[in-house]
């Protein structure tokens, strides 16, 4: 999915930046306050002093994202409620997917921590098998009915009312769901279509998250049947809809209350800020004998608003934040962190597992894509992103450069050789001057690059590109994100230095994701104004953990914004969907990436830090999930 | 008298159907119409959710019929329903206003106490050192742009000393917000010394021209004291510029400080609004802006009462 929303909607890097250079600019202070600010500069206060024995117990205050909160509890979301902050900061905390992925910091099936153990496949018919002995806090036993549920819910209203819907995945991928007779924790569905069990797994699978038989009503106190009949579950959606929806009544809701997962939420204040108490029935392992008992979620304006919290402390002191990327210190080594400007805390960069990259519009009506549809122009393109520069730059020395189609942060086993060693174009103006050369374009100091020789051939500018087609390219940035400001500049610049002209325009997260999706994106062939988008992130592999191409390079689907199409990578992508085991499977991976890679079909950019966390001393947080999702019941604190 | 504050009131009470008019029709000004612009905050929605809120906006209706609709909602106390923040735009105004009240009520109370009787002094000891140290200073403050001085005051004290809070006060409600003083004082502060500069500056101005007016000398030339002069005569013609200030910052005490509220953490007015204008959130803007509407009118009023308290003159005229 994107990722500022989990699924299928971009991901809201923005809100990390927000007017963060003052803080500098005030240390050259005007002289009314020269005095108080020499006074000042004895007084920084120490609120720790942390042991290491670990005892229970205790309330973690942690601030929430600047400037969002979570807005949809029920964990069934429509398209616009279904975004990390509603999924990790909420409903994960309370209801647990029945299977969860994230292992010592690795985005991998973690059966331990999952409600069933691994699925069992038997040519089509995949076996789900709850673990024994797991209940709900009402007491209610988590059984095969609770994932039917879920699945029922998706037959009947996942189409239009499930923001992870995509055509042809889950539900209308599989077929005769049912519990196995006699049996309260066994359930069967048969898929339709060749798919590797592997894929299935990770992919689909990891979608479902069990609902109680207690949400199977259409009132307070009318009971109703969508755990048997798909008929009845649309009625079932609309009564979870509308309470899912008020936030005013989350904390008291009887509904709400029923929960699998360590939490339950216990406040929520007009404010935004919600309190959660431990689940004292949680019926799966716990990863320490110790945890916290209470958990706070605060909501901030801005990132400057919470590093100002963070760094005064006093009655509503943090124990975990988050250090604004204008504020992180500069780390002295590649992969190290620099002296952390708030004393008494741990720092720690989070990566999300994903991809992070920019769409080119393929979009047939676009004007410029005869352009776009030469793979010289755009490798020419790539050569000039500066990743290095952008990480050591604008992200202060947090980033990870990215390599090709497949997210490398964290590496993984289904990276390439290739891959592993890096991208294939590597900053390198002159290597992008030749490259449009050596095609027929008329390269020229100050003047924008236009196209000398037409034509097919090798050494021609390309099937469809016109004598004088000039390289002017529209690129629409969102605002809110400080880095990319900087980086888009930059590579504005390294592109002038070639003839490339780059227009940049701005505009909010929402309105540039809302052009590049709704108005030219996928679903129509209208003219576009973007030739090039850029909203900070790109795509996080949650919840469908396998970076196969299917979502975000497969003609025609949801995620490929820019309308990339190419019937080889098509059926390279299917070659990984149908691997029938893991070998065959990591082999055509490779055989995917490493054809697409020189392809170019987004430009590829750092992958910026998801959160520079900062964690006070006597709180141990381990290792945060590169899946982001959030484990305050990992947490304790030491004296 | 009364034929004036009857005859205001019936303009005010125009002007408010003006708003609501002009803040309904921004719907028609939104790329894609009024349904987009209710719809834009759930975009992919096309359930039975969807069906709703169509039906409760009176969507596909004539304007007008929905301008009545709407009306009628608002006068039953219902401003409507954010779907991007899950709660009524009521509770949301709730939440909000308090806050914004409580820090630009309070900054403008404090504002005016200082900045009257400094711009007065200067007044009297116009030209000399301390006058243009005055000056001096209430240049700074109005020239000195918010988030910088808010900036300051946050690392030097509450950051490095510790005394006050680095964000504003999160207690729900009027009460909890005026009593958490700690909380209070910096977002306070940040406001009342940029909006005291400018009071002082024009109440500097308004008593230097009082001082040197005839009804002044001609009070001196009757024997009045010092401070029957100081008191009835300069300082109620002094008061006229400020009162029209205060007029003029009403609607940025309903309205909210965007800039005061981003820094110190306060999701008040000014923020939600800001918020609810780049999330498309449709309904809060509207909601938002009627009542800030109203409050600039009514406090619009209020203002012209005490233009007729402060100056006789102007009820002379009118009547």
């Amino acid at each position: 999915m994107w990722r500022a929303q989990r699924h299928r909607t971009p991901i809201a890097a923005g809100a990390r930046s927000g007017g963060l250079a003052r803080r500098r600019v005030a240390l050259g202070c005007v002289g009314l306050l020269t005095v108080a600010l020499a006074a000042a500069g004895c007084g920084s206060h120490n609120r720790s002093g942390a042991g290491n024995t670990p005892r229970n117990g205790g309330t973690a205050t942690y601030a929430l994202p600047a400037n969002v909160t979570p807005n949809y509890i029920f964990p069934f979301s429509p398209g616009v409620d279904f975004t990390v902050v509603n999924l990790d900061n909420l409903q994960m905390l309370m209801y647990r997917p029945l299977y969860w992925f994230g292992d010592n910091g690795l985005p991998y099936l973690n059966e331990k921590f999952s409600l069933a153990y691994k699925p069992q496949y038997n040519g089509q018919v995949v076996t789900i098998r709850i673990k024994p002995n797991l209940v709900w806090s009402n007491g209610e036993p988590i059984t095969a009915q609770n994932v039917v549920f879920w699945m029922n819910m998706m037959k009947a209203v996942g189409q239009t009312e499930w923001g992870g819907y995509i055509r042809g995945d889950l539900p209308d991928d599989v077929k005769n769901i049912h519990v196995v007779s006699g049996s309260q924790s066994e359930m069967q569905m048969t898929i339709i279509g060749k798919y590797s069990p592997q894929w299935f797994t990770n992919n689909q699978l990891s979608q479902i998250t069990p609902m109680p038989q207690y949400w199977d009503r259409t009132g307070p106190n009318r009971p109703s049947h969508c755990t048997q009949n798909v008929s009845d579950c649309a009625a079932v959606f609309n009564y979870l809809n509308r309470l899912g929806a008020d936030s005013a009544t989350w904390a008291t809701s009887p509904v709400w209350k029923v929960v699998d997962g360590p939490w339950q939420l216990t406040g929520y204040s007009s404010q935004g800020v919600l309190t959660f108490s431990f689940n004292n029935k949680y019926s799966l392992p716990l990863p320490h004998k110790y945890h916290i008992t209470k958990f706070r979620e605060i909501p901030f304006t801005t990132e400057q608003a919470e590093f100002n919290q963070l760094q005064a402390g006093g009655s509503q002191a943090l124990d975990v934040g988050y250090l604004p990327t204008v504020d992180a210190p500069v780390p002295l080594q590649p992969g190290s962190v620099g002296q952390n400007p708030v004393p008494n805390y741990n720092l720690q960069p989070v990566y999300t597992w994903g991809l992070s990259y920019m769409p080119i519009n393929f979009n047939p009506a676009d004007p410029q894509v005869a352009i776009f549809r030469q793979p010289y122009i755009r490798q020419a393109l790539q050569l000039l992103v500066n990743q290095p520069a952008i990480i050591q730059g604008a992200l202060h020395g947090y980033g990870k450069p990215s390599t090709g189609p497949v997210g490398n942060s964290p590496p993984t086993p289904y990276l390439s050789q290739q891959a592993r060693r890096g991208g294939l174009f590597q900053f390198n103006a002159p290597a992008a001057r030749k490259l449009l050369r050596d095609h027929g374009w008329d390269v020229r100091r100050g003047r924008t690059t236009t196209c000398a020789l037409p034509g097919a051939g090798p050494s021609q500018c390309g099937k469809g590109v016109g004598r004088g087609a000039a390289l002017s390219f529209k690129m629409m940035v969102a605002t809110g994100n400080a880095w990319v400001q900087s980086a888009v500049l930059q590579l504005a610049s390294n592109a002038s230095q070639v003839g490339i002209q780059i227009q940049l325009s701005y505009g909010t997260f929402n309105d540039i994701v809302g052009i590049a999706i709704g108005d030219c994106g996928p679903k129509k062939n209208a003219p576009c104004p973007w030739q090039i988008a850029d909203w900070g992130e790109g795509w996080s592999y949650v919840p469908d953990y396998l970076p196969t191409g299917d979502e975000l390079f497969g003609t025609g689907s949801i995620g490929n914004i820019g309308q990339y199409s190419d019937k080889y990578n098509d059926r390279l992508i299917k070659a990984t969907l149908q691997a029938p085991n893991k070998s065959a499977f990591l082999q055509a991976m490779y055989k995917w990436q490493d054809w697409l890679a020189p392809q170019v079909p987004v430009l590829l950019q750092p992958t910026a830090p998801a959160a520079l966390f900062e964690s006070i001393d006597n709180l141990r947080i381990g290792t945060q999930s590169p899946t982001l999702a959030l484990t305050p019941e990992d947490w304790y604190y030491v004296r | 008298m009364i034929t004036y504050l009857v005859r205001r009131l019936f303009q005010a009470l125009v002007v408010l159907v003006l708003v609501t008019v002009v803040v309904f029709g921004f719907r028609w000004l939104l790329p894609g119409g009024p349904a987009h612009a209710l719809l834009a905050a759930n975009p992919t929605a096309t359930g039975p959710g969807t069906a709703a809120l169509r039906r409760d906006y009176g969507l596909g209706s004539p304007a007008a019929v929905q301008y009545l609709a709407w009306l009628g909602q608002v006068l039953h106390g219902n401003l409507g329903f954010s779907t991007v923040q899950s709660t009524s735009v009521g509770s949301l105004l709730a939440a909000s206003l308090p806050r914004t009240l409580a820090l630009t009520l309070t900054a403008t109370v404090l504002a005016v106490a200082v900045a009257i009787p400094a711009g007065l002094a200067q007044g009297l000891i116009k030209g000399s050192v301390a006058d243009a140290a005055l000056r001096g200073l209430s240049y700074l403050g109005y020239g000195m742009p918010t988030f910088f001085l808010g900036s300051i005051l946050i690392l030097v004290f509450a950051v490095k000393l510790g005394w006050f809070g680095a964000e504003g006060p999160q207690a729900p409600g009027i009460a909890g917000v005026i009593t958490d003083w700690r909380d209070l004082t910096l977002p306070v502060l940040t406001l009342a010394i940029f909006t005291g500069a400018v009071f002082a500056r024009y109440a500097r101005a308004a008593a230097i021209e009082s001082l040197a007016s005839d009804y002044v000398r001609t009070a001196k030339g009757v024997g009045a004291g010092y401070r029957r002069v100081l008191v009835r005569h300069v300082l109620r013609n002094s008061l006229i510029p400020v009162i029209t200030l205060a007029g003029l910052s009403l609607p940025q005490i309903f309205g909210g400080a965007l800039i005061v509220e981003s820094l110190f953490n306060i999701e008040g007015m000014g923020w939600r609004l800001w918020q609810a204008a780049l999330k498309h959130d449709f309904p809060v803007l509207l909601g938002f802006i009627l009542v800030i509407g109203v409050g600039a009118v009514v406090g619009s009023l209020l203002a012209d009462i005490g233009y007729v308290i402060a100056d006789p003159r102007i009820r002379f005229t009118r009547q």
